[in-house]
């Protein structure tokens, strides 16, 4: 794609300003027919003629929007990186900007050459050789022949595939794909560059070369697009970041900050599905695991009526980093006074090891006289456990054990870390080094490095 | 169209790398290789004239065997070409989903190699004018301006069933059948003579067998074509061209989403 391109004019935006931005899109929405996304709904000709007679079956045609009025002007230059999760519209995007599909309202003007590395090996054909494939890939990125002939042993040599590269690139692996298709992108001099994903098959050593070949390329003012979910690379690469979420932008500005934003609210959202998760568990108690899991027994002297996790704000979790605090609350009501009470807490890992398990009595705690209702609390001021999904017991009984209310599984938590430790425990540690040898007057060095936030 | 003749243009490199490749790969692999180009169309001659010289005399055709390799060497052309074009574009959808590539150039491809196969094979049905010592007329001349006529109507019947057929699959499945329907209502076998007169309307309504007759007049016969297949023939090809950019025009944008 040569020369300057605007994609379907609705208002025409062509200002002077504008020619400082390599892509301006202003209010662009894209919305895919459902029969289209759906591999399975091919016309046939048959429905399409019976429709003809018949006048359909009426079908309510449904729509998907996948971009929602979205409106973003890219510097000449800078590099922006697109994040969001599957099916935010991403590709979507992509695809609009490189006019492989077409918006349905809204103006995409692109000033300068494209080059897109929309997916691993796109373009090319799986029998034809690496160099006919150079050649053809150049020539669709409006290159000519003698301008391939004079750079070829330049993008083979990048692409390090000098002994393949008169081999069908079905031969090819994952990595010599994407090479082979990064080097002929930058080599065919894109004033802007895009890139959907596709350095992460790459090797670190690849990866670093293409970073610095994609700084060369900034330095000389061209524009890169990113998308990725590798959000470290995002962030090393990017000056810019915008944060797709169903079509439209949630944020956009400093990556550090978007990103954060964007990582905080993954978890949220993993904690809010792990709370629905365990809310149909409770419900419909159909697997046979889940009722082992989750199971209730006691005389009821005693009731439990509500059992809750907390941080350290007081707001009810279901998921918390290794090492932060910890704090479970158990509603309790009378039913009928007893003597001799203990409240006990249990906590399992998923597969059914006890991790913790106590109770009042083994600490010889004094409880005091309840009153008709109340709560329990027991503080852990720091979860030290590695990453996983954990079950928590809570239980009220006489201290001989016989059980009031004895409620297994009562709620279900996750522990995440910044490190994948094995194991079970994840004790608050630092690791220190110190020379003894007599070759360093400097002393010990030591590198202290905490483990946990 | 006018924009896309000009991409036409602009892309006439990449159409000929893939028509190159298209070639290389069609042979890749064989022991004959190329050979096959003349092998094919040869090994059908000798079947049909088995059958048609011998078996089933056709009444009323001298020389048959070059008779029916005049006609039988176009139609290979046109049959070959069509059903790879009909598939052309459903078939690549790794390059319209994932990359900037020109839909309309596929369905040309087809046209081109398979051209040059009939240029190819061209020869072959000169010896064997040469050894039935039929004489080579002046009208041979005008041989290129029927190819480029038939060349331009496959154009546009490929483009046209290149895109309906990624809406509707059927078609490749159909003109399979189609193809081997109209390549007996073709006079390709035998002469519009030795047709029933009340079937003579196969052969008059069918633009394809216009095309026959016309290369058994140019190559065998050294006369023109009449003025009555001339006008179908043109009309043909411009209703295939116009039919195929439009709908192609109309549709191209959707592909991507779509394969």
């Amino acid at each position: 794609m040569t020369g300057n391109r605007t994609v379907k004019v609705a208002s025409a935006v062509s200002t002077a300003s504008s020619v400082d931005y390599s892509i301006d899109m202003v209010a662009v929405s894209k919305k895919f027919k459902r029969a289209t996304i759906k591999k399975a709904g091919y016309t046939t000709i048959k429905s399409a003629i019976l429709g003809l007679f018949i006048g359909g079956e009426k079908k309510q045609i449904a729509y998907t929007q996948a971009i929602n009025n979205f409106t973003a002007r890219i510097p000449k230059g800078a590099s922006l990186g697109i994040i969001g999760k599957n099916g935010s519209g991403k590709s979507t995007l992509l695809k609009l900007i490189t006019g492989i599909y077409r918006a349905n309202s809204g103006t995409i003007t692109v000033n300068g050459r494209i080059s897109a590395l929309i997916e691993l090996g796109a373009g090319f054909h799986p029998d034809f050789t690496g160099r006919e494939n150079l050649y053809l890939g150049g020539i669709m990125h409006g290159l000519k022949r003698e301008e391939i002939d004079s750079r070829f042993n330049e993008i083979v040599q990048f692409a390090e595939l000098e002994n393949v590269i008169d081999d069908p690139v079905r031969t090819y692996s994952s990595g010599m794909y994407m090479r082979l298709g990064f080097s002929l992108a930058i080599h065919t001099d894109p004033d802007i560059l895009i890139i959907d994903e596709v350095l992460a098959v790459g090797d670190a050593g690849f990866v670093n070369k293409c970073k610095e070949k994609i700084e060369e390329l900034r330095k000389a003012g061209k524009t890169l697009l990113l998308v990725s979910h590798d959000l470290g690379a995002v962030e090393r690469w990017c000056d810019e970041v915008i944060w797709l979420h169903n079509g439209t932008e949630m944020d956009r500005g400093n990556p550090r900050r978007v990103i954060d934003k964007y990582r905080q609210w993954i978890e949220k959202k993993e904690e809010r599905d792990l709370i629905s998760e365990e809310d149909l568990g409770l419900k419909e108690d159909i697997a046979l695991e889940e009722k082992q899991i989750s199971a209730r027994w006691g005389s009821r002297e005693i009731e439990i009526t509500s059992t809750r996790m907390k941080d350290k704000d007081g707001n009810e979790h279901a998921l918390f980093h290794t090492g932060d605090p910890v704090t479970i609350e158990i509603d309790y009501k009378v039913n009928e006074v007893v003597a001799e009470i203990a409240f006990g807490i249990g906590i399992n890992r998923a597969d059914g090891l006890v991790v913790h398990g106590t109770n009042t009595d083994i600490e010889r705690i004094i409880i005091p006289p309840l009153d008709k209702m109340g709560t329990a609390s027991y503080q852990i001021e720091s979860i030290d456990l590695v990453a996983g999904s954990y079950l928590l017991d809570v239980a009220v009984h006489r201290r001989d054990g016989y059980p009031y209310d004895y409620h297994q599984g009562v709620l279900k938590f996750l522990v995440r870390s910044e490190f994948a430790q094995a194991g079970v425990f994840a004790p608050q540690h630092s690791w220190s080094f110190s020379v003894s040898s007599k070759g360093s007057e400097l002393g010990s060095e030591s590198a202290r490095r905490q483990a946990q936030s | 169209m006018n924009h896309m003749a000009r991409q036409l243009i602009q892309f006439k490199s990449l159409i000929w790398a893939l028509v190159t490749r298209h070639l290389a790969m069609r042979y890749r692999g064989s022991l004959l290789g190329f050979l096959w180009s003349f092998l094919n169309p040869l090994c059908l001659m000798l079947v049909y004239s088995l059958v048609f010289r011998y078996y089933a005399r056709m009444p009323g055709i001298s020389n048959y065997t070059v008779f029916l390799f005049t006609g039988l060497l176009p139609w290979l052309w046109i049959s070959s070409a069509l059903s790879e074009a009909t598939s052309s574009i459903a078939s690549s959808g790794h390059l319209i989903t994932k990359s900037m590539f020109p839909a309309h150039i596929l369905p040309l491809v087809p046209v081109i190699t398979n051209f040059i196969n009939y240029l190819l094979s061209l020869p072959l049905l000169f010896i064997f004018m040469w050894i039935d010592e039929i004489p080579f007329h002046s009208t041979l001349l005008f041989l290129p301006v029927l190819l480029a006529v038939q060349f331009l109507t496959l154009q546009g019947l490929g483009l046209l069933l290149g895109s309906l057929n990624v809406y509707f699959r059927d078609i490749q499945h159909i003109l399979g059948n189609l193809l081997t329907f109209l390549f007996f209502l073709c006079p390709i076998l035998y002469t519009p003579a030795n047709v029933p007169d009340q079937f003579r309307f196969s052969i008059d309504l069918n633009p394809l067998a216009q095309f026959t007759i016309s290369y058994h007049a140019l190559i065998l016969d050294g006369v023109f074509p009449s003025l009555y297949s001339i006008a179908v023939m043109l009309g043909f090809m411009a209703l295939s061209l116009i039919a195929g950019y439009m709908v192609f025009d109309r549709h191209s944008e959707s592909f991507a989403e779509l394969l």
